[in-house]
């Protein structure tokens, strides 16, 4: 997979690891990919249902250990 | 037609306030078009400073205004203003974002704020108590025609 950017939201909570999501798409160009690493709990549903909400697309979501890598390709 | 999502934010509670705002924040950034109604004890969270008492107001509203401050208590183990203390330092040391960041993302994600006549005549409130950011002063039809058009409607 190729990676554009990748965005630390480690230590936050929600709703901050959503809001950065989003800020930090927003400076992207259609196509490219993010990463975001999180380890609030309620971000392995949350980037699911915000990609459903808006039609982004999550393109995988992993966990290791604690922390969650989400995939996210700007429409 | 963009989804929208209302809320009344009638209490002026810390507590009650950050689960109002967060929803709203989230509904935002996931592109909803969002109005919050503040009424009552909830513009408690848009008074410019603490104690809101000036000449313009009769002395019942300055009692009133005098002992419902801008520093909001919490609904539970407030003990005298112990329980916001522990939970602003709680939120602070576990990095959960304080109501006054999210009310910042708010304004950046363009959310309105509707502040009650009623209430605001009620407790003798006008726009220079308030906030520079309530985009308008109404009442119960403006907000019933927000919340018409709006898929989810929340009272807090």
């Amino acid at each position: 997979m190729h990676l554009d950017k990748t965005l630390d939201c480690i230590g936050l909570f929600c709703p901050m690891p959503i809001a950065k999501t989003k800020q930090e798409l927003d400076k992207m160009n259609p196509g490219q990919t993010l990463e975001i690493l999180a380890d609030d709990p309620g971000f392995e549903k949350d980037l699911p249902a915000w990609c459903r909400m808006t039609g982004e697309k999550l393109v995988a979501l992993e966990k290791e250990g604690n922390i969650f890598k989400g995939y996210v390709t700007k429409k | 037609m963009k989804d929208k999502m209302t809320i009344i934010l009638f209490s002026g509670e810390l507590d009650k306030a950050i689960a109002a705002f967060t929803l709203a924040t989230t509904a935002a950034l996931s592109g909803m078009e969002v109005t919050i109604f503040f009424t009552f004890w909830g513009l408690n969270v848009l008074k410019k400073t603490t104690y809101t008492v000036t000449g313009s107001q009769n002395i019942l509203q300055k009692m009133f205004n005098l002992m419902s401050p801008a520093t909001l208590p919490i609904s539970k183990l407030n003990m005298f203003g112990l329980g916001p203390w522990m939970m602003r330092r709680l939120m602070r040391k576990s990095k959960m974002a304080s109501l006054e960041d999210m009310m910042k993302l708010a304004r950046e994600l363009k959310i309105k704020y509707i502040a009650c006549t009623t209430s605001c005549g009620v407790l003798g409130l006008g726009p220079e108590h308030l906030v520079g950011e309530v985009d308008e002063f109404a009442g119960a039809a403006t907000y019933l025609a927000e919340a018409r058009e709006s898929n989810i409607n929340l009272f807090i």
